[in-house]
Protein backbone atom coordinates (compact mmCIF):
# COMPACT_ATOMS: atom_id res chain seq x y z
CA UNK A 1 0.00 0.00 0.00
CA UNK A 2 1.44 3.88 -0.70
CA UNK A 3 2.81 5.44 1.92
CA UNK A 4 1.07 7.64 4.34
CA UNK A 5 -2.62 7.43 3.31
CA UNK A 6 -5.54 6.57 4.62
CA UNK A 7 -7.90 3.94 3.04
CA UNK A 8 -10.91 3.20 4.18
CA UNK A 9 -14.20 0.68 3.25
CA UNK A 10 -17.03 1.55 1.56
CA UNK A 11 -19.73 -1.11 1.87
CA UNK A 12 -22.68 -0.42 -1.01
CA UNK A 13 -25.29 -2.31 -0.23
CA UNK A 14 -27.63 -2.23 -3.88
CA UNK A 15 -30.73 -3.48 -3.96
CA UNK A 16 -33.56 -3.05 -5.86
CA UNK A 17 -35.35 -0.47 -3.70
CA UNK A 18 -33.04 1.39 -2.12
CA UNK A 19 -29.19 2.29 -2.13
CA UNK A 20 -26.98 2.24 1.18
CA UNK A 21 -23.46 3.31 1.37
CA UNK A 22 -21.20 3.03 4.86
CA UNK A 23 -17.88 3.99 4.50
CA UNK A 24 -15.81 2.50 7.33
CA UNK A 25 -11.99 2.03 8.55
CA UNK A 26 -10.08 -0.85 7.59
CA UNK A 27 -11.06 -2.95 9.58
CA UNK A 28 -15.10 -2.29 9.20
CA UNK A 29 -15.69 -1.86 13.18
CA UNK A 30 -15.60 2.34 13.16
CA UNK A 31 -17.90 4.04 10.50
CA UNK A 32 -16.89 7.41 9.28
CA UNK A 33 -19.77 8.17 7.19
CA UNK A 34 -23.16 6.95 5.82
CA UNK A 35 -25.80 7.90 3.61
CA UNK A 36 -29.01 6.06 2.30
CA UNK A 37 -31.56 6.60 -1.05
CA UNK A 38 -33.99 8.44 1.28
CA UNK A 39 -31.65 11.10 2.45
CA UNK A 40 -31.26 12.98 -1.40
CA UNK A 41 -34.74 12.01 -2.85
CA UNK A 42 -38.49 12.11 -2.14
CA UNK A 43 -40.30 9.80 -4.00
CA UNK A 44 -39.75 5.78 -2.52
CA UNK A 45 -39.19 4.13 -5.72
CA UNK A 46 -36.27 6.80 -6.35
CA UNK A 47 -34.01 5.73 -3.74
CA UNK A 48 -32.67 2.87 -5.75
CA UNK A 49 -31.99 5.20 -8.92
CA UNK A 50 -28.51 5.70 -10.39
CA UNK A 51 -29.19 9.32 -9.74
CA UNK A 52 -29.71 9.04 -6.22
CA UNK A 53 -26.93 7.16 -5.80
CA UNK A 54 -24.46 9.30 -7.47
CA UNK A 55 -25.97 12.32 -5.17
CA UNK A 56 -25.37 10.50 -2.32
CA UNK A 57 -21.82 9.11 -3.17
CA UNK A 58 -20.85 12.52 -4.10
CA UNK A 59 -21.36 13.97 -0.51
CA UNK A 60 -20.27 11.35 1.22
CA UNK A 61 -17.30 11.38 -0.81
CA UNK A 62 -16.53 15.06 0.52
CA UNK A 63 -17.41 14.24 4.02
CA UNK A 64 -15.18 11.56 4.22
CA UNK A 65 -12.25 13.42 2.51
CA UNK A 66 -12.43 15.93 5.04
CA UNK A 67 -11.76 13.35 7.54
CA UNK A 68 -8.37 12.36 6.03
CA UNK A 69 -9.30 9.53 3.75
CA UNK A 70 -7.87 9.12 0.73
CA UNK A 71 -9.07 5.89 -0.91
CA UNK A 72 -11.65 3.03 -0.84
CA UNK A 73 -12.03 -0.39 -1.37
CA UNK A 74 -15.32 -1.23 -2.29
CA UNK A 75 -17.59 -4.15 -1.31
CA UNK A 76 -20.37 -4.18 -3.45
CA UNK A 77 -23.63 -6.34 -2.52
CA UNK A 78 -26.90 -7.50 -3.43
CA UNK A 79 -29.89 -8.42 -1.65
CA UNK A 80 -28.43 -12.26 -1.78
CA UNK A 81 -30.10 -14.97 0.33
CA UNK A 82 -33.11 -16.67 -1.55
CA UNK A 83 -33.68 -13.15 -3.68
CA UNK A 84 -31.15 -11.93 -6.29
CA UNK A 85 -27.58 -12.32 -6.36
CA UNK A 86 -26.77 -9.48 -8.56
CA UNK A 87 -26.60 -5.76 -7.13
CA UNK A 88 -29.01 -3.08 -8.02
CA UNK A 89 -28.86 -0.23 -10.24
CA UNK A 90 -27.13 1.65 -7.67
CA UNK A 91 -23.91 0.16 -7.00
CA UNK A 92 -22.69 1.10 -10.28
CA UNK A 93 -23.19 4.80 -10.25
CA UNK A 94 -22.31 4.28 -6.55
CA UNK A 95 -18.63 3.14 -7.22
CA UNK A 96 -17.99 6.13 -10.75
CA UNK A 97 -19.41 9.05 -8.63
CA UNK A 98 -16.98 7.59 -5.74
CA UNK A 99 -13.91 7.87 -8.40
CA UNK A 100 -15.14 10.92 -9.97
CA UNK A 101 -15.20 12.50 -6.64
CA UNK A 102 -11.02 12.35 -6.31
CA UNK A 103 -11.09 9.26 -4.31
CA UNK A 104 -8.66 6.24 -4.70
CA UNK A 105 -11.20 3.21 -5.68
CA UNK A 106 -8.76 0.01 -4.41
CA UNK A 107 -10.20 -3.74 -5.02
CA UNK A 108 -13.68 -3.76 -5.64
CA UNK A 109 -15.12 -7.37 -4.11
CA UNK A 110 -18.80 -8.64 -4.18
CA UNK A 111 -19.77 -9.49 -1.18
CA UNK A 112 -23.78 -10.92 -1.85
CA UNK A 113 -24.55 -13.30 0.73
CA UNK A 114 -24.78 -16.23 -0.96
CA UNK A 115 -27.02 -19.69 0.32
CA UNK A 116 -24.87 -23.20 0.85
CA UNK A 117 -29.06 -24.03 1.00
CA UNK A 118 -31.53 -22.30 3.08
CA UNK A 119 -35.26 -21.87 2.76
CA UNK A 120 -37.27 -21.79 -0.46
CA UNK A 121 -37.00 -18.61 -2.16
CA UNK A 122 -40.40 -16.10 -2.30
CA UNK A 123 -40.25 -16.38 -6.25
CA UNK A 124 -40.46 -20.17 -6.02
CA UNK A 125 -42.93 -20.45 -3.39
CA UNK A 126 -46.26 -22.07 -4.25
CA UNK A 127 -44.94 -25.34 -5.94
CA UNK B 1 -21.20 19.65 6.42
CA UNK B 2 -17.53 19.46 7.70
CA UNK B 3 -18.47 21.48 10.93
CA UNK B 4 -20.65 18.36 11.68
CA UNK B 5 -18.60 15.64 9.99
CA UNK B 6 -15.04 16.35 12.07
CA UNK B 7 -17.35 16.21 15.64
CA UNK B 8 -15.61 16.02 18.85
CA UNK B 9 -16.15 12.53 19.26
CA UNK B 10 -14.30 11.83 16.27
CA UNK B 11 -11.33 14.28 17.17
CA UNK B 12 -10.80 12.44 20.39
CA UNK B 13 -10.45 8.90 18.80
CA UNK B 14 -6.74 7.88 17.84
CA UNK B 15 -5.32 5.86 14.98
CA UNK B 16 -3.43 3.34 14.93
CA UNK B 17 -1.31 1.77 12.48
CA UNK B 18 -1.79 -2.25 11.62
CA UNK B 19 1.04 -4.53 11.34
CA UNK B 20 1.10 -7.99 10.19
CA UNK B 21 3.11 -10.40 12.43
CA UNK B 22 6.61 -10.79 12.00
CA UNK B 23 6.28 -13.73 9.55
CA UNK B 24 5.09 -11.17 7.18
CA UNK B 25 7.83 -8.89 7.75
CA UNK B 26 5.40 -6.53 9.82
CA UNK B 27 3.73 -5.04 6.90
CA UNK B 28 1.69 -2.02 7.45
CA UNK B 29 -1.67 -2.95 6.99
CA UNK B 30 -3.31 -0.08 7.41
CA UNK B 31 -5.32 2.34 10.08
CA UNK B 32 -8.03 2.48 12.40
CA UNK B 33 -9.45 4.63 14.87
CA UNK B 34 -10.59 4.06 18.41
CA UNK B 35 -11.02 6.19 21.38
CA UNK B 36 -9.43 3.46 23.88
CA UNK B 37 -6.99 1.10 23.18
CA UNK B 38 -8.79 -1.56 24.28
CA UNK B 39 -11.80 -1.21 21.76
CA UNK B 40 -8.88 -1.89 19.23
CA UNK B 41 -8.59 -5.40 20.12
CA UNK B 42 -10.07 -8.23 18.29
CA UNK B 43 -10.79 -6.39 15.14
CA UNK B 44 -10.25 -7.97 11.94
CA UNK B 45 -8.32 -6.03 9.01
CA UNK B 46 -8.08 -8.24 5.55
CA UNK B 47 -5.45 -7.76 2.95
CA UNK B 48 -4.90 -9.86 -0.41
CA UNK B 49 -1.62 -11.49 -0.86
CA UNK B 50 -0.73 -8.67 -3.94
CA UNK B 51 -1.12 -5.57 -1.36
CA UNK B 52 1.26 -7.61 1.27
CA UNK B 53 4.01 -8.88 -0.81
CA UNK B 54 3.46 -6.30 -3.60
CA UNK B 55 3.03 -8.81 -6.30
CA UNK B 56 -0.03 -8.51 -8.65
CA UNK B 57 0.32 -12.65 -8.76
CA UNK B 58 -1.06 -12.99 -4.98
CA UNK B 59 -4.51 -10.64 -5.93
CA UNK B 60 -6.83 -13.70 -5.84
CA UNK B 61 -5.64 -14.72 -2.10
CA UNK B 62 -7.13 -12.54 1.31
CA UNK B 63 -5.25 -12.80 4.48
CA UNK B 64 -6.93 -11.69 7.20
CA UNK B 65 -5.17 -10.90 10.66
CA UNK B 66 -6.79 -10.09 14.01
CA UNK B 67 -5.60 -7.60 16.43
CA UNK B 68 -4.10 -9.02 19.25
CA UNK B 69 -2.05 -6.32 20.87
CA UNK B 70 -2.10 -2.45 21.13
CA UNK B 71 0.89 -0.26 22.15
CA UNK B 72 1.04 3.21 21.82
CA UNK B 73 -0.22 4.37 18.65
CA UNK B 74 0.50 0.52 16.55
CA UNK B 75 -1.85 -2.75 16.87
CA UNK B 76 -0.17 -5.89 16.56
CA UNK B 77 -1.73 -8.97 14.83
CA UNK B 78 -2.09 -12.53 14.36
CA UNK B 79 -2.89 -14.31 11.34
CA UNK B 80 -6.34 -16.02 11.24
CA UNK B 81 -7.46 -16.43 7.36
CA UNK B 82 -6.27 -17.25 4.53
CA UNK B 83 -9.19 -17.38 1.78
CA UNK B 84 -9.47 -17.57 -1.92
CA UNK B 85 -11.45 -14.54 -3.50
CA UNK B 86 -14.89 -15.65 -5.14
CA UNK B 87 -14.69 -14.24 -8.06
CA UNK B 88 -10.93 -16.37 -8.57
CA UNK B 89 -12.88 -19.36 -7.20
CA UNK B 90 -15.77 -19.41 -9.74
CA UNK B 91 -13.94 -18.92 -12.35
CA UNK B 92 -11.47 -22.13 -11.75
CA UNK B 93 -14.95 -24.16 -12.06
CA UNK B 94 -15.71 -24.95 -15.47
CA UNK B 95 -18.42 -27.39 -17.37
CA UNK B 96 -18.02 -30.63 -17.76
CA UNK B 97 -14.85 -31.05 -15.19
CA UNK B 98 -15.17 -32.44 -11.37
CA UNK B 99 -14.34 -30.01 -8.33
CA UNK B 100 -13.22 -32.24 -5.49
CA UNK B 101 -13.30 -30.34 -2.09
CA UNK B 102 -12.29 -31.19 1.25
CA UNK B 103 -12.30 -29.80 4.89
CA UNK B 104 -9.87 -31.03 7.16
CA UNK B 105 -9.47 -30.15 10.59
CA UNK B 106 -5.93 -30.62 11.84
CA UNK B 107 -3.68 -30.16 14.90
CA UNK B 108 -0.19 -28.20 14.02
CA UNK B 109 2.78 -29.94 15.89
CA UNK B 110 2.59 -26.79 18.07
CA UNK B 111 -0.87 -27.66 18.88
CA UNK B 112 -2.67 -24.94 16.85
CA UNK B 113 -5.92 -26.40 15.76
CA UNK B 114 -6.85 -25.23 11.94
CA UNK B 115 -9.65 -25.96 9.59
CA UNK B 116 -8.06 -26.55 5.59
CA UNK B 117 -9.77 -26.30 2.75
CA UNK B 118 -8.49 -27.93 -0.70
CA UNK B 119 -9.84 -28.22 -3.66
CA UNK B 120 -8.78 -29.45 -6.79
CA UNK B 121 -9.82 -29.23 -10.62
CA UNK B 122 -9.97 -32.02 -13.17
CA UNK B 123 -9.73 -31.41 -17.32
CA UNK B 124 -12.53 -33.43 -17.16
CA UNK B 125 -15.06 -35.16 -15.43
CA UNK B 126 -13.78 -37.60 -13.00
CA UNK B 127 -15.52 -40.75 -11.92
CA UNK B 128 -16.28 -41.29 -8.21
CA UNK B 129 -13.42 -43.49 -7.60
CA UNK B 130 -11.51 -40.97 -8.53
CA UNK B 131 -12.79 -38.40 -7.06
CA UNK B 132 -12.67 -40.51 -3.41
CA UNK B 133 -9.56 -41.12 -4.23
CA UNK B 134 -7.51 -37.91 -5.26
CA UNK B 135 -9.68 -36.50 -1.82
CA UNK B 136 -7.97 -39.27 0.11
CA UNK B 137 -4.40 -37.91 -0.93
CA UNK B 138 -5.36 -34.48 -0.33
CA UNK B 139 -6.32 -35.62 2.98
CA UNK B 140 -3.45 -37.64 3.70
CA UNK B 141 -0.88 -34.57 2.40
CA UNK B 142 -3.06 -32.16 5.04
CA UNK B 143 -2.80 -34.50 7.95
CA UNK B 144 1.07 -35.79 7.49
CA UNK B 145 2.02 -31.63 6.41
CA UNK B 146 0.18 -30.38 9.35
CA UNK B 147 1.29 -33.12 11.76
CA UNK B 148 4.96 -32.36 11.22
CA UNK B 149 4.92 -28.52 10.85
CA UNK B 150 4.66 -25.69 13.70
CA UNK B 151 1.73 -22.99 12.62
CA UNK B 152 3.95 -20.79 11.60
CA UNK B 153 5.14 -22.90 8.89
CA UNK B 154 2.24 -24.12 7.88
CA UNK B 155 0.72 -20.98 7.31
CA UNK B 156 3.98 -20.12 4.78
CA UNK B 157 3.52 -23.35 3.16
CA UNK B 158 -0.11 -22.43 2.66
CA UNK B 159 0.32 -19.13 1.41
CA UNK B 160 2.96 -19.77 -0.55
CA UNK B 161 1.33 -22.50 -2.11
CA UNK B 162 3.81 -25.16 -1.53
CA UNK B 163 1.04 -27.22 0.40
CA UNK B 164 -1.32 -26.96 -2.72
CA UNK B 165 1.90 -28.10 -5.64
CA UNK B 166 2.72 -30.96 -3.43
CA UNK B 167 -1.14 -32.62 -3.32
CA UNK B 168 -1.21 -31.17 -7.46
CA UNK B 169 1.97 -33.80 -8.01
CA UNK B 170 0.76 -36.39 -5.71
CA UNK B 171 -2.83 -36.55 -7.17
CA UNK B 172 -2.21 -36.08 -10.72
CA UNK B 173 -1.30 -39.26 -11.58
CA UNK B 174 -4.64 -40.53 -10.56
CA UNK B 175 -6.77 -38.23 -13.19
CA UNK B 176 -5.45 -34.90 -14.83
CA UNK B 177 -5.68 -32.64 -12.70
CA UNK B 178 -5.97 -28.63 -14.09
CA UNK B 179 -5.75 -26.60 -10.88
CA UNK B 180 -4.78 -27.45 -7.23
CA UNK B 181 -5.71 -24.46 -4.59
CA UNK B 182 -6.26 -23.99 -1.02
CA UNK B 183 -9.23 -21.88 -0.98
CA UNK B 184 -9.33 -21.71 3.03
CA UNK B 185 -7.29 -21.85 5.94
CA UNK B 186 -8.74 -20.56 9.28
CA UNK B 187 -7.17 -21.04 12.87
CA UNK B 188 -9.93 -22.74 14.88
CA UNK B 189 -8.01 -22.89 18.25
CA UNK B 190 -4.81 -21.55 20.01
CA UNK B 191 -2.56 -24.09 22.20
CA UNK B 192 -3.95 -22.71 25.12
CA UNK B 193 -7.64 -23.25 24.11
CA UNK B 194 -7.12 -26.67 22.70
CA UNK B 195 -5.73 -27.46 26.29
CA UNK B 196 -8.42 -25.75 28.00
CA UNK B 197 -10.70 -28.26 26.01
CA UNK B 198 -8.87 -31.21 26.74
CA UNK B 199 -8.68 -30.69 30.33
CA UNK B 200 -12.46 -29.78 30.49
CA UNK B 201 -13.43 -32.88 28.38
CA UNK B 202 -14.67 -35.85 29.95
CA UNK B 203 -14.05 -39.43 29.04
CA UNK B 204 -17.07 -41.21 27.29
CA UNK B 205 -15.39 -44.76 26.84
CA UNK B 206 -15.31 -47.13 29.98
Amino acid sequence: MAEDETWGIAHVHASFNNTIITITDQTGAETIAKSSGGTVVKQNRDEASPYAAMQMAEEIAEDVQAQGIDGVHVRVRGPGGNQQTNPGPGAQATIRALARAGLEIGRIEDVTPIPHDGTRGPKNAGF
Amino acid sequence: MSERSVSKQKQEKRWYTVQAPEQFDREELGKTPADEPDKALGRTIETTLGDLKNDASGNNTKLTFKITEVASDTAYTEFIKHELTRDYLRSLVRRGSSKIEAYITVLTADDYRVQIQPVALTTKSADESQEKAIRRTMIDLVRENARERTFEDLTDSVVEGRLSSAIYNEAKTIYPLRRVEIQKMTLEARPEEVAAEEEASVDVDE
